[in-house]
């Protein structure tokens, strides 16, 4: 689907819906961490100390697929995904690593659903997603193991904090 | 057995890693494409490289070109392992020479599977 020239681009909420968005994290988390390792829904909870790790999408919708959760949360699934002893500690660029390798897997089936052709970005880990300011949002609350993990997708259009991408051969 | 396992997601080479060992291949990993044609260049044959798509600098679809494009790397089995799912995807993969696609996420029975497909387990790992 290609948004003619000049018209508005789609709506994240008239292309996807948080029940696809959830089965496509409970699939990354079950088949990565473990099929014990359930996500369950919950109310929409900010965590506490917030990191997110994200991937941009960009064609005919443009935006960003984000998970975010707190730092302690981070961490235990970094050890989770290494297969770490239960408390044992993680270097914190393993935890970027880990933490963007769960947003890249989540973002590229997630981009499967959308409008194509289109280029899955590679992963970013920071404090503040792109689309932050976004008004068209598409978001999953959830907890695992207790723990608030939220997974959002966000349109960048209107939004002045999703950069340029440089054209590649085509498009992947 | 010997893979290459090409990922610039150390935890992704961690896991796929441990993967490949308990199915009987020796792991050399490289972190980039660049990377991975300096390790066959320097004369390592793997039986497998197992690639990932989306990493900075070569992609994995440029990797599987340029592996392709070098007949004395004919005999290595080329498998892509992506989080990019869309059919579009796997028929541009397998046009650019990969023999096999393996779709992110995948768990050790999927790899497994996958490898039994293309002979590449084992005998005392297949039995």
């Amino acid at each position: 689907m290609s948004a003619a020239r000049g018209s508005a681009p789609p709506r994240i909420t008239d292309l996807i819906d948080e029940a696809a968005v959830q089965g496509i994290a409970d699939e990354t988390w079950l088949t990565l961490l473990g099929t014990e390792e359930v996500l369950v829904p919950a109310p929409d909870e900010n965590p506490e100390d917030a990191v997110s790790a994200w991937v941009e999408v960009t064609g005919p919708w443009s935006g960003a697929v984000v998970l975010t959760c707190g730092r302690t949360t981070a961490e235990e699934l970094s050890r989770t995904l290494l297969r770490g002893p239960v408390g044992g500690a993680v270097a914190p660029e393993d935890v970027t690593d880990a933490l963007g390798e769960l947003a890249n897997v989540v973002g590229g089936n997630i981009k499967a659903l959308l409008p194509a052709p289109s280029i899955l970005g590679l992963p970013g880990v920071g404090g503040r997603p792109p689309g932050a300011s976004s008004a068209d949002i598409c978001s999953v609350a959830l907890l695992w193991r207790g723990q608030p993990v939220i997974v959002s997708v966000r349109s960048a259009g209107g939004c002045v904090d999703m950069p340029e991408r440089p054209e590649r051969d085509g498009v992947q | 057995m010997r893979a290459l396992l090409v990922d610039d997601s150390r935890t992704m080479r961690r896991i796929v890693a441990a993967m490949l060992d308990g199915l009987g291949h020796a792991v050399t990993e490289a972190g980039h494409g660049e990377e991975a044609l300096q390790v066959l260049r320097g004369g390592f044959v793997p039986d497998l490289v197992c690639i990932d798509w989306n990493m900075p600098g070569m992609d994995g679809l440029e990797l599987v070109t340029t592996i392709r494009a070098n007949p004395a790397w004919n005999g290595m089995t080329l498998m892509m392992m992506t989080s990019q799912v869309e059919q579009d995807q796997v028929i541009r993969a397998l046009t650019a020479g990969a023999q096999e696609y393996l779709m992110k996420p995948f768990n050790g029975e999927a790899l497994r599977a996958k490898l039994a497909q293309l002979g590449l387990l084992p005998e005392e790992v297949a039995r």
